[in-house]
């Protein structure tokens, strides 16, 4: 392989895994605070990319409920990008409230709100599908106004060009996590957050309103899946209400990686897979997606805490 | 008689395929583990008795004879168990929520496999899977037998030691690896033998259903199927059977009834094509108010006693 193929195969990796990244911190929050993975996440992934698309003013198909319906505005790509994310946010909040408080007032067996959220992502996916059709949506050509299509990131003679949409993914995905990092670890909301994922009985004996941190970590992680679910269909297509779910299962692949409640190993876990998708070989690229799976079994295997997970030792 | 078999002997036979579909998923929940694979083996037993069929036996004249039938069946069997140890032992060793991922993982990887492999047709899958039966409903003569056969086998389970030790397992694994049992043994156990049952099914569908392709398992497959466990019932192997059977039916039936006169035409179109939406929303709150199902071991206990004080 030569060096700028090299060049751009690594940024195009770096780009996709920045992505997978900010998707799978969404598991890991609600993973850290609660125990349980939020098979919704995948759901609201899509949701966002559709919010967004509607935000934007463009119009549905002929098929679903909704044929030919647009709204009467049309927000430039980064308002409807922030505010479509901020829509799937809320759904989170309502899925919270839904399939998972009462259950956990019951204090049910954390199974149980795994299939209750299994639940959800069926009736969000296919609610997609009833109200909007299955079809492909393309978002508008001048989604990034007047940038251009590439960005050359070698030489006139040795040109290395990479999309501007993976230059822009990249950048948003750098600076969320920047904003995220800070919010967590320097801010009062963050740190009672943290207090939330370490022990909730103590956190509200502190008086830490755990219920309120709960509902805020399920904004931020719903919201975080809409944004990564927009810039996704922003760079390739919304292909179907069914894209997320295959999205939010390689997601699965990130975090088990990265290490279960880890957020520096969803960070890590989602650039390492984003890297090897990208240099799989274009004679095997049809086996891209089980390359994630792939890594998943063998992590299971060998190092079952993820590259930075705590071991998990079960106490009476 | 049989103007109704011929009807609906091929909804007859799919919902006894669900119902032993659903037991394949019940094995693992007996002790306590959400496994999502099912619709893998049940591609894998599809697969490996369509390739059987149509490549290496090759019957050309006449109905495909019955015995072939069941040595694919056996072969997808072992072949599924095998392939079901490799999986469990891994995943199982874990608790909680790593089995259901593994498991995802596991049918993605079939699904991806299967859509690029010379050997199961790629994306448009295996076609003219040979027939053993005239018509859908002779299926039975096949599926009952195997639905009795599980259901009797998984009747005496859960009253030896065996099935006792899976019940332990669910209900608390550190105390049941403290009273000796040995909780990754039974969870590779009742997996694996799931994994056998869903690969048996799988063999008899691909006869039944004369094609085969990668949309036969996949995640939504999953989910469908655990929510007729579910809602049937968690506890008692009489909850997935029934379940099994009610889901199977469940779209005809809401086709049926968005046909009836006078309906809304609203409600019409939303029964016939929102029936994955009333599976979510009848997921969320079975698990929210049933969690154990609508069919539980008190329901039985209570008709017994209520029999012996009349």
């Amino acid at each position: 392989m030569d060096i700028t193929l090299f060049v751009q195969q690594f940024l195009n990796g770096l780009s996709i895994g920045s992505i997978y990244a900010i998707f799978a911190l969404g598991y890991t929050l609600i993973f850290s605070i609660l125990g349980i993975i939020n098979f919704a996440h995948g759901a609201l992934f899509t949701l966002g990319a559709y919010f967004t698309y509607a935000l934007m003013g463009e119009a549905f198909g002929l098929n679903g409920l909704l044929a030919n319906a647009a709204l009467p505005v049309k927000l430039p790509f980064a308002l409807a990008l922030i505010l479509g994310s901020a829509l799937a946010g809320l759904v989170g909040v309502a899925v919270e409230r839904i399939a998972f408080r009462p259950l956990r007032r019951k204090r049910a067996d954390s199974l149980l709100t795994v299939v209750s959220s299994l639940g959800v992502a069926l009736v969000i996916v296919n609610l997609i599908q009833y109200l909007v059709g299955a079809e492909n949506y393309t978002f508008p050509g001048n989604t990034y106004g007047n940038l251009p299509a590439a960005i050359n990131f070698g030489t006139a003679e040795k040109p290395i060009p990479i999309r501007t949409v993976q230059v822009v993914i990249f950048g948003v995905s750098v600076v969320i996590l920047t904003i995220l990092t800070y919010f967590i670890n320097r801010t009062k909301y963050g740190k009672a957050m943290k207090a939330v994922a370490e022990d909730p009985i103590t956190a509200s004996l502190l008086g830490i309103n755990t219920d309120g941190f709960i509902v805020l970590t399920f904004f931020i992680s719903s919201f975080l899946a809409g944004l990564a679910g927009t810039l996704v269909a922003s760079s390739v297509s919304i292909p179907g209400p069914y894209f997320g779910i295959a999205f939010g299962l390689k997601g699965l692949a990130v975090i088990v990686l990265g290490g279960l409640g880890s957020i520096p190993g969803a960070v890590l876990g989602g650039v390492v897979i984003g890297l090897i998708e990208a240099f799989v070989p274009a004679d095997y690229s049809a086996y891209k997606d089980a390359f994630a799976f792939g890594i998943l079994f063998i992590m299971l295997l060998v190092r079952p805490q993820g590259l930075l997970g705590r071991r998990f030792v079960q106490k009476v | 008689m049989a103007g109704f078999l011929s009807t609906y002997g091929f909804l007859i036979v799919s919902m006894v395929m669900g119902a032993l579909l659903g037991l394949s998923l019940y094995l693992p929940l007996m002790t306590g583990q959400l496994s999502l694979a099912s619709p893998g083996f049940y591609a894998l037993g599809g697969y490996i008795a369509a390739i059987l069929s149509t490549q290496v036996f090759k019957v050309s004249d006449g109905l495909y004879p019955i015995g072939l039938v069941l040595l694919e069946m056996s072969i997808a069997g072992v072949v599924s168990g095998v392939l079901g140890v490799l999986v469990g032992i891994p995943a199982l060793r874990l608790r909680g929520i790593y089995l259901a991922i593994a498991t995802i993982a596991f049918v993605e990887v079939l699904r991806v496999l299967s859509l690029n492999l010379d050997i199961t047709g790629g994306a448009v899958g295996i076609f003219g899977i040979p027939q053993p039966f005239l018509t859908p409903i002779e299926y039975l003569w096949i599926v009952i037998p195997l639905l009795l056969m599980s259901m009797v086998l998984l009747y005496r389970l859960e009253r030896i030691r065996l099935g006792r030790a899976f019940t332990a397992i669910r209900e608390d694994e550190l105390a049941a690896g403290a009273m000796g049992i040995d909780p990754t043994y039974y969870k590779v156990l009742a997996f694996t033998l799931g994994a056998i049952l869903a690969g048996v099914v799988g063999a008899v569908s691909a006869h039944f259903l004369n094609t085969w392709n990668a949309r036969q398992g996949t995640f939504d497959a999953s989910i469908v199927y655990l929510t007729s466990v579910l809602i049937g019932g968690t506890r008692t192997f009489v909850g997935p059977v029934l379940g099994g059977m009610v889901f199977t039916a469940l779209p005809e039936v809401l086709r049926a009834i968005a046909d009836t006169a006078g309906l809304p035409l609203w409600l019409a179109q939303f029964l016939r094509d929102g029936r994955l939406i009333i599976f979510g929303l009848l997921i969320v709150l079975g698990t929210i108010f049933f969690p154990q199902g609508l069919v539980t071991p008190d329901l039985f206990k209570r008709r017994k006693d209520r029999k012996s004080q009349s």
